[in-house]
């Protein structure tokens, strides 16, 4: 019975070999990608070397563009911001995050669904109304913050002055994202293998012993991805400060951060020349950043 | 009914070289087994014959014509997978359709020929189940009779047991040479397990670091190994391999003992291989070399003696039934049976 | 419950059961007042607003009031935005996940000439700075004229990295090679296996990006912001964001505060609710991301 076998038929068909598949099944991906990643920093790179002068339209004047955001301070001014924010904010929010993942890895707290989801919730929360509903919490008149300051014969905190602005915007982002690298954590704590944990209990260490000594080491490179993924979005800080300046006009200026200065640049200064280059330049600064605290942390390792 | 060619087949991944310049034909209806360690190439020189990857060089003829730059599909070869690789959102049904659906076979023939694979196979009752709901052993025989039912030139076995525990393998084992006698199709089939190996081949191929090192039936393997490697792969427990010096007519071990071969030694000899069985255990003082048992494994069928001979090595000694004579720590001397020694030269070459 | 949870019922454990649930349930209360003070502001008329305890409601109930009002500013605006943001997002998702999804299948299932160049690509992608891609995609899309058109929004939209990275981790483990062999050797072309084979198979981590993609949409402010400068054409949060700025800089009278939390109130109630009902789905594929890394 062997042997007539499913003898091939003329096919109408295009059958595709496995050579050039992986192209076709990366081509729509792919001509998005290019189109709307590729192609636009492309254009920005070439206009960022273009000047538009009062007299005689737009010429070429090479890196001139970059040179004049280098001596900037108000590029710098924005650089500072992004930097004391992110130092203050992702330590904060990748310390509580990994605290919560491992208690509630370890089975000790009741309702521990409950708690997992409802942290991660404000992460479904869009940034605008996250950032509209704490700047509410923070109005001096309205928010119950400053309401309950006054009844208890406070005077009202004022959350976007100065000194505290910083503090308001990294509030905001921890409430947000917390809850969605905990969850991270989660799942990667819950991958170790429960012998692990047997193991431990047989060597007789405590619960806290073998979540702070064996557990944590274990999760370090989901640490370090989550850590380098806070930083590129810390220093593309914009949604919170952007509509925060409408309370607080003193302190968020134009130049608050670099991607604000370059919005403002753009469509209210009439330079998306320069602005293009200031883009590019705090596109560097991200990079130069997260590849340090790479290094750091492979050195370290090394060690 | 095929049979089935390799010309000078190579494959590289990149500069590693994983098969170099393979000749091997494959007789029509014939069961051949290739067999060698992890890493050998045995997979890879199999799915190149499925078609599954692309030979760097050479060609692969399938009755005469070549298929070397043809499909899998086209090559009209079935394979079954070590993991079975049932698609699991498929019942059994679907799964053993799959293929003739895709050939675009008339709907009648594709379920006569599955309900007639399916008899064959006692899986009736399961067609219409996911593979998650079946046991192990169904899976297998799903994995088989999806490869059946294509009714293929040959088909390809990857190490297809590897997966089941040691009573299912025994059973699955029988019931695939039932089916190689009933369906007499030409049969590869691939596996790092010697047993399997001897029992079911018509022909072993055995491979290592990328050549094949011996063709041959199970009992040439077995009686004339070609080298060192096929000695010590091919027989459980493995041969014993001393390395001597010849000298005149007489053996001369490391420890510069001496045993009578009782005709000249070939002047090239440089190693002696003798099977477990080959080994008589003698009172101490007797025999051609002396040793202290070190450890009796007992099987109830067969007793397996290992004598430490110091900087020899270890000896073992196979004998039938449960020898009760001997016990841990007992000095000994091994006899030698000199007809059956296997000798091989320096470079582990088969001499005479 | 863990081994270690269950090795210990001593009165030690039952201490920490205490403290470590006071702590989370003290983190839960912060999470949970910001969310409540929106319920309770989209229920109190404007003066109640500034004269009544921001988080406790006020003796007059206004939701429905707040409600209408929202609906029907500017001709009934709100509505529009709803279902702008519906649209935008669930074309962007639909696309993103699909155009993921091939990606991740091709990343995870072949080798191919040039594909560490492309991970590397698509990695160093995340880097770069909104500004710097949106505002020459929005001078390039002005000279096509397509700015102010959902395709302005939608278009960059389908470009989804995180998702390409998901979905590779994921086939690489639901999937195995051997599987896709097994289709090849049954004679299925390569798109067929994928249709009739992988696909199903990758579901659960089709319906993760679709989440993570369409969450990603409709949370979007920066594009939709430079992109479109029609009032009707906007999706809620640039809606929203300025009417917040109308109420706060006083121009549109001090009426719409409460309209605003009205308005934030019935944004985030189906982002919610398709969070809890499809928490069985981003629970596992955050997962499968996370210990890929």
């Amino acid at each position: 019975m062997t042997g007539r076998g499913v003898k091939a038929r003329p096919r109408n068909r295009v059958i595709v070999n496995k050579t050039i598949a992986p192209y076709l099944f990366l081509a729509p991906f792919a001509l998005f990608f290019v189109a709307f990643l590729i192609v636009p920093l492309i254009y920005a790179f070439d206009i960022s070397l273009y000047k538009k002068a009062m007299v005689g339209g737009v010429r070429f004047v090479g890196f001139d563009n970059y040179t004049k955001a280098f001596a900037d301070p108000k590029f710098w001014e924005g650089v500072i911001v992004l930097f004391k924010f992110a130092f203050l904010q992702i330590p904060i929010m990748i310390a509580t995050a990994l605290v919560f993942a491992l208690i509630l890895d370890s089975g000790v707290v009741w309702a521990k669904a409950f708690f997992r989801i409802s942290f991660f919730l404000p992460y479904a929360v869009p940034a605008v109304i996250a950032t509209l509903i704490w700047s509410y919490l923070y109005g001096p008149a309205y928010g119950p913050i400053g309401q309950t300051a006054r009844f208890l014969g406070f005077e009202a905190p004022d959350f976007v002055s100065p000194e505290w602005i910083l503090g308001s915007i990294a509030n905001i982002a921890q409430w947000q994202f917390m809850g969605y690298n905990m969850i991270i954590y989660f799942a990667a704590l819950q991958a170790i293998p429960t012998d692990l944990e047997e193991a431990s209990v047989v060597d007789g260490a405590s619960a806290f012993a073998f979540a702070t000594r064996i557990k944590l080491p274990m999760i370090v490179p989901t640490i370090i991805v989550t850590v380098v993924f806070s930083i590129i979005g810390a220093l593309q800080l914009f949604t919170e400060p952007f509509l925060i300046q409408n309370m607080a006009r003193s302190v968020i200026n134009s130049n608050f951060t670099p991607n604000i200065y370059a919005y403002n640049l753009t469509f209210v200064g009439q330079q998306p020349n320069y602005a293009a280059a200031i883009s590019f330049l705090l596109g560097g600064v991200i990079a130069v950043a997260s590849y340090v605290f790479m290094l750091a942390v492979n050195r370290r390792k090394d060690r | 009914m095929a049979v089935i060619e390799l010309r000078d087949i190579r494959k590289a991944f990149g500069a590693v070289e994983v098969i170099g310049r393979a000749n091997l034909t494959i007789d029509d209806g014939a069961f051949v087994i290739f067999v060698g360690p992890s890493g050998s190439g045995k997979s890879t020189l199999l799915r190149l014959v499925a078609g599954l990857e692309d030979a760097t060089a050479g060609q692969i003829l399938i009755d005469g014509a070549d298929v070397t730059h043809l499909g899998p599909a086209e090559r009209q070869l079935s394979m079954v997978f070590q993991s079975y690789a049932l698609y699991p959102t498929k019942t059994v049904r679907q799964n053993m359709s799959f293929g003739l659906e895709v050939a675009r076979l008339p709907k009648a023939e594709i379920k006569a020929r599955v309900d007639g694979v399916a008899d064959i196979l006692r899986l009736g009752d399961y067609l219409d189940r996911k593979p998650r709901a079946l046991s192990g052993g169904q899976r297998q025989r799903v994995a088989i009779g999806r490869a059946i039912v294509r009714e293929p030139v040959a088909f390809l076995f990857d190490e297809p047991l590897s997966n089941l525990d040691a009573a299912l393998r025994v059973e699955m084992r029988i019931e695939i040479a039932k089916l190689h006698q009933r369906l007499g199709a030409t049969m590869i089939y691939v596996t790092h397990d010697q047993v399997e190996a001897m029992t079911l081949a018509d022909q072993i191929v055995v491979l290592d670091k990328g050549a094949i090192q011996q063709v041959g039936t199970p009992m040439e393997l077995y009686q004339r190994p070609a080298n060192l490697f096929v000695a010590q792969f091919i027989g459980s427990p493995k041969m014993n391999v001393l390395a001597v010096r010849p000298d005149g007519s007489a053996l001369v071990f490391a420890d510069d003992s001496r045993a009578d071969f009782g005709m000249p030694v070939p002047p090239s000899l440089a190693h002696i291989g003798f099977r477990p069985e080959e080994v008589q255990l003698l009172p101490a003082g007797q025999g051609h070399l002396q040793g202290k048992v070190e450890v009796v494994e007992r099987l109830g069928s067969d007793t397996f003696v290992h004598v430490g001979l110091g900087a020899l090595g270890i000896i073992t000694s196979r004998m039938p039934g449960n020898v009760l004579t001997i016990s841990q720590g007992q000095p000994v001397g091994l006899g030698l049976t000199m007809t059956q020694l296997h000798p091989f030269s320096r470079d582990g070459i088969r001499l005479s | 419950m863990s081994i270690v949870g269950k090795s210990a019922h001593s009165a030690k454990f039952r201490r920490n059961r205490w403290l470590l649930t006071a702590i989370l349930s003290l983190y839960f209360i912060y999470t949970f007042l910001p969310l409540f003070y929106v319920i309770t502001a989209a229920t109190k008329s404007n003066q109640d607003l500034f004269s009544t305890f921001g988080l406790w409601f006020a003796a007059d109930f206004q939701l429905w009031e707040n409600l209408e009002t929202l609906f029907t500013i500017q001709d009934g605006i709100f509505l529009k935005w709803m279902a702008n943001t519906a649209y935008y997002s669930s074309v962007s998702a639909i696309g993103a996940a699909l155009f993921a999804t091939f990606a991740g299948y091709a990343f995870a299932k072949y080798t191919f000439f040039g594909k560490k160049l492309m991970l590397a690509l698509v990695l160093g992608a995340v880097m770069i700075p909104q500004t710097a891609l949106v505002i020459p995609m929005f001078l390039m899309l002005s000279n096509l004229g397509l700015t102010n058109t959902p395709l302005a929004v939608i278009l960059p939209s389908l470009v989804f990295p995180p998702g390409v990275f998901l979905m590779w981790a994921y086939i690489d483990d639901a999937i195995s090679n051997e599987l896709i062999e097994a289709g090849r050797m049954d004679g299925a072309g390569e798109f067929h296996i994928f249709s009739s084979i992988a696909f199903r198979m990758l579901m659960p981590g089709f319906a993760t990006v679709l989440i993570l993609a369409f969450v990603a949409n409709w949370n979007n402010y920066f594009l939709p912001l430079v992109m479109l400068n029609k009032p009707d054409m906007f999706p809620i949060t640039v809606g929203l964001a300025q009417l917040y700025s109308t109420a706060i800089s006083g121009t549109g009278g001090v009426l719409l505060f409460t309209v605003v939390m009205t308005g934030a109130l019935v944004s985030i109630v189906p982002v919610i609710a398709a969070f809890l009902i499809m928490q069985r789905f981003w629970q596992g594929g955050l997962g499968a991301g996370g210990v890929k890394a």
